[in-house]
């Protein structure tokens, strides 16, 4: 099966959130790209079944004080996308360091 | 999903929520503005986002949340109206109106419009029956068992959507021969006159095949387009085993085709409507809810 096409924009916030850049503001900060751009993205990859969003247990973002948080995760098909966009946009592995937990 | 109050937001940022909240449709509201609350909650207390000015950052995440809710917005009608026959009439309407302004644009006004056209009008008129005989007479028929469903009203929607098809196909065609042959009208007006008709004749011959076409991918129950196509048993080396294609609208309804060797007692494949099966089907489930 060929892998889909990404556009550049799309190809960036999924390695982005491969590499650990779980949430929207998170994705924004790194990438530096519009919150106008990324969520929209992400509710596309989300749509297109190529990242899942889920909500942080509601205990663990009450022990910190903080509202509860989306997150997304890269599914199957979105890391044999962020594979193959990463060889067509070769630079897309220095853009965006991996995160430290 | 457990709820949680509302984090503490500043009241201008709540303002905003509430306002853009009413593009979101009813059923995401819920999740939409909870995620939002968040992501401005985090916003305001981001270490790392101290170096932009309040203003900008607000500027850029109000400039978000509206894209993301008119997102929302455009992608539950993407899903309500895609393959439905009402976005078929709309989008000919819509193809009509833009070939009658690019003819309509130079001319002067709508008069002067309607005075030129007029003699092209009646030629095209006068093709019109034959250019309909012609394209029903040689559209391939599919030999549908109709189940008592398929009969009535709904062959009167079938219809209906198919004429309303046919009539907008026509008018486009006359628009689209007339814009392709005004530039030349004025050196050489008898050849145009000439060229006119041919392209219409074309176009509509194209566009009717195509209403045709498009009328046997449609579910006979909703005019909804077929899709999703699922194998049913496998070609059989021995041909005792049947195989076939079933596809379905997305309100469910469906056709089976069954594809046939032609010969002397069976010449073509069958389509078989299978409203009664999914309707007897939903039927039990309610039953079973009940």
């Amino acid at each position: 099966m060929n892998a889909p096409r990404l556009s550049h924009t799309a190809a960036l916030i999924l390695k982005a959130i491969s590499l650990g850049y779980c949430y929207g503001l998170d994705v924004m900060e790194i990438t530096g790209l519009p919150s106008g751009t990324v969520y929209p993205a992400l509710r596309r990859l989300e749509r297109d079944e190529f990242v899942e969003s889920k909500w942080e247990p509601e205990e663990q973002a009450t022990a910190k004080q903080r509202p509860a948080r989306r997150y997304y995760e890269v599914t199957r098909e979105g890391k044999a996308a962020a594979f193959a966009a990463t060889q067509r946009y070769p630079l897309l592995a220095h853009l965006v360091p991996e995160k430290r937990s | 999903m457990s709820q949680t109050s509302a984090p503490t937001l500043p009241p201008l940022d709540r303002k905003l929520l509430g306002v853009v909240a009413r593009l979101v449709p009813l059923a995401e509201r819920e999740e939409w503005s909870r995620a939002w609350q968040a992501e401005l909650w985090h916003m305001h207390h981001r270490k790392g986002l101290r170096h932009r000015s309040a203003l900008m950052t607000m500027a850029d995440f109000s400039i978000g949340l509206t894209r993301d809710a008119l997102w929302l917005r455009t992608e539950s009608w993407r899903r309500t109206f895609t393959g439905t026959a009402g976005l078929c009439i709309v989008s000919l309407f819509g193809l009509i109106v833009i070939a009658s302004l690019i003819t309509l644009v130079p001319q002067a006004g709508l008069r002067a419009f309607g005075a030129s056209l007029g003699q092209q009008f009646d030629r095209s008129l006068f093709a019109a029956p034959l250019i309909l005989f012609v394209a029903f007479a040689s559209a391939s028929n599919r030999h549908i068992e109709r189940g008592p469903q398929s009969r009535g009203r709904f062959w009167i929607k079938q219809q209906a959507f198919l004429s309303g098809k046919a009539v907008q196909v026509l008018i486009l065609a006359f628009a689209l021969s007339v814009d392709i042959c005004q530039p030349m009208r004025q050196a050489l007006p008898d050849t145009t006159d000439f060229f006119q008709v041919f392209w219409f004749v074309l176009f509509s011959l194209i566009g009717l095949r195509w209403a045709i076409n498009d009328q046997e991918q449609r579910c006979r129950h909703c005019l909804q387009s077929l899709a999703t196509p699922a194998r049913v048993g496998r070609p059989s080396h021995n041909l005792l085993e049947w195989n076939g294609t079933e596809l379905s609208c997305k309100r469910g309804h469906g056709l089976l085709s069954i594809p046939e060797m032609e010969t002397s007692w069976c010449q073509s494949s069958r389509w078989i409507v299978l409203e009664a099966y999914r309707l007897r089907v939903d039927e039990d489930r309610y039953l079973e809810i009940g």
